[in-house]
């Protein structure tokens, strides 16, 4: 993995924001430039607050692990299904590891916290729990990546979506 | 016979996903090599190898697609919260065209109804070539197949509706039918005034209160718009849309551009409203009316539902329009008072000023109803009369009734929809082709003030 040239500052409102119920996505890309999605779960932001840790299906994310190990490129949207409040963190992937047992309670945790964010806005608990199992029946083996941010954006939808954080 | 698609996954296989019930991403590249990604709500099919997404906004996405043409886009099934990924490749920019005016008219009803007008607009439409659809997980799994032969429920439609004789029998007939056999417990026919600047609801099935004559103004709001534009609009999960629509409008509000935002106009209808088709009833270029269908479960109406259902609302379209044109044989005018009044007596007051009616204090009608219905209990109150002619009332030049003849039969059905709902002792009867009876339970004292 390659180095992080100026990693920003996550603070307290965005590593709590982070660490909720949001659905999040990781977004990378090839030599080719040809783009690749995966949702990823658990984000945890770092003691120095300067990297942030998720997990993703091996099952889901092998052209984005590929992807990663060529470039390092990483991208991650999160949205909060409740108020559309979205925020998109660009930075490099600087370690890929098994997930230990606290980044899987951290998994667990954001599995929960998703489930009721949807079912606040009516969408079932039966159906995100298919979501989740759908990611992982050919295979329940996690990756965890960690990555620095770079650039932070505000992406909630409207006119001034994009602009820095 | 179609050619196979060549995507692992065809796109008419997973049509739920483009629906809009559950947001989408999109991923794109700079040149640079920094992905970029965005919650979309809604990727339209365009047909088996193209999607369509809403350009509104100059965003990085765009930047992005300008000068790197490809792209991935997740879409869920809400059915089976399966994911699938669409690699893409940009192709243009549609500013004009079918697939831009139906996006077009979409987005104007939703942008103002949500008081968005000015924020909500559609600058294109960015087409996209599907160079493959395929499964997130690895495994295959088909998707809910939903309903799509609606022969049936179609021929008893057309079958009941040709049956009624009349516009009231008509519209209940129809509303009833829609329930029955299209499982649409909640509708509302809405019909154009005279003045052609607002609609009126005429009737309506499945709501509580009835709703009949509650108002919107043509040209504003997802059943203004219909109306006006002569095009139907479909939404499959209004909590998202107003979410959405919400964070914008806060969006706005920070960066102190008040002024471009509009009052958010509540909805009719069901409060917990989740999925809506609006249909408009047209006969060439005349409105008859706008149909409302309503349901409090999102994705209740999808693409093929709004299909099936045009076709219903155009052949209500046609029925009114019929029921409309023929004209009414003129009849005796007779007295009639089978029914004996209780020794209780309520006050009626008329108030010139909007024709407002007021019954006991509370409030009944107001406008051309409201001067219909003063008239007929003026003739009650005088002489005893009960029965009338829609003839006569057409021809009576004190009822200042416009010179459009095709909206008094509506007139009188939310009049008598109204005494239904909230009088119990004066009742407006149809007493067959063209004729009414007022059927009064009490004594009445009428009083008219200016």
């Amino acid at each position: 993995m390659k180095r992080a040239k100026n990693s920003v500052f996550i603070s307290n409102e965005l590593k709590t924001f982070l660490e909720s119920g949001i659905s999040a996505v990781v977004g990378t890309r090839d030599v080719d430039l040809v783009p690749e999605i995966t949702r990823v779960w658990g984000l945890q932001v770092s003691k120095d607050r300067k990297s942030i840790s998720l997990c993703a299906p091996l099952a889901t994310s092998r052209k984005t692990l590929d992807n990663l190990a060529d470039s390092g490129e990483i991208t991650v949207c999160c949205c909060l299904p409740t108020s559309y409040k979205t925020v998109q963190l660009k930075g490099r992937c600087i370690q890929k590891t098994d997930p230990s047992r606290a980044d899987l309670a951290a998994v667990e945790r954001h599995r929960e916290a998703f489930g009721r964010m949807n079912e606040r806005i009516g969408f079932p608990r039966q159906r995100t729990e298919t979501l989740w199992r759908s990611e992982l029946e050919s295979s329940a083996v996690l990756v965890k990546l960690r990555f620095a941010p770079e650039q932070i954006f505000d992406q909630t939808p409207g006119p001034d979506a994009g602009s820095p954080l | 016979m179609s050619a196979p698609s060549p995507l692992t996954v065809p796109l008419e296989s997973i049509a739920s996903c483009f629906e809009g019930i559950i947001p989408s991403t999109i991923c794109s590249c700079s040149m640079g090599g920094t992905p970029n990604l965005t919650y979309l709500s809604i990727v339209h099919v365009l047909d088996n190898l193209h999607v369509g997404l809403s350009y509104q906004f100059f965003n990085k996405t765009r930047t992005n697609i300008l000068e790197n043409p490809r792209a991935q886009v997740v879409v869920v099934s809400p059915e089976t919260s399966r994911q699938y990924r669409l690699d893409l490749r940009y192709v243009r920019t549609e500013t004009e065209g079918p697939s831009f005016e139906r996006m077009k008219i979409r987005l104007d009803a939703v942008a103002s109804q949500s008081g968005m007008s000015r924020v909500f607009k559609l600058r294109g439409v960015d087409i996209f070539e599907v160079l493959d659809c395929g499964p997130i997980s690895s495994e295959m799994h088909s998707e809910v197949a939903r309903k799509t032969d609606y022969l049936q429920e179609l021929d008893s439609f057309t079958e009941r509706l040709a049956a009624c004789g009349d516009l009231d029998s008509l519209l209940s007939t129809a509303l009833e039918t829609l329930a029955s056999f299209f499982e649409c417990p909640y509708s509302f026919v809405m019909f154009p005034d005279e003045e052609r600047k607002h609609l009126y609801t005429g009737a309506s099935r499945g709501f509580e209160p009835s709703g009949v004559g509650s108002e919107v103004v043509i040209g504003k709001g997802l059943l203004g718009v219909v109306a006006e534009r002569h095009a139907a609009v479909r939404t499959t999960d209004w909590t998202r849309e107003m979410i959405l629509a919400r964070a914008v409008r806060a969006a706005i509000e920070n960066l102190g551009e008040k002024t471009l935002l509009e009052r958010e106009i509540p909805l009719p209808g069901l409060p917990n409203v989740r999925s809506q088709l609006i249909l408009p009833l047209v006969v060439g270029e005349n409105l008859q009316g706008v149909l409302c269908l309503q349901d409090q479960f999102p994705g209740r109406f999808l693409a093929t539902e709004e299909r099936v259902l045009q076709i219903a609302a155009r052949h209500l379209a046609v029925a009114i329009s019929n029921i409309r044109a023929a004209s009414p044989p003129s009849h005796k005018v007779a007295l009639r008072n089978k029914r004996a009044l209780s020794k209780r007596c309520s006050v009626v007051k008329h108030y010139k000023s909007d024709d407002s009616i007021f019954i006991d204090d509370a409030y009944l009608i107001k406008g051309i109803p409201g001067r219909l219905l003063w008239k007929l209990l003026q003739a009650f109150v005088g002489t005893g009369r009960m029965a009338f002619t829609n003839k006569e009332i057409r021809l009576d030049a004190d009822l200042r009734l416009p010179d459009i003849k095709d909206n008094l039969e509506t007139r009188l059905i939310l009049l008598r929809r109204r005494l239904d709902e909230r009088c119990e002792f004066v009742r407006l009867v149809h007493a067959g082709r063209g004729q009414l009876q007022l059927e009064v339970g009490r004594r009445l004292t009428l009083e008219e003030i200016a």
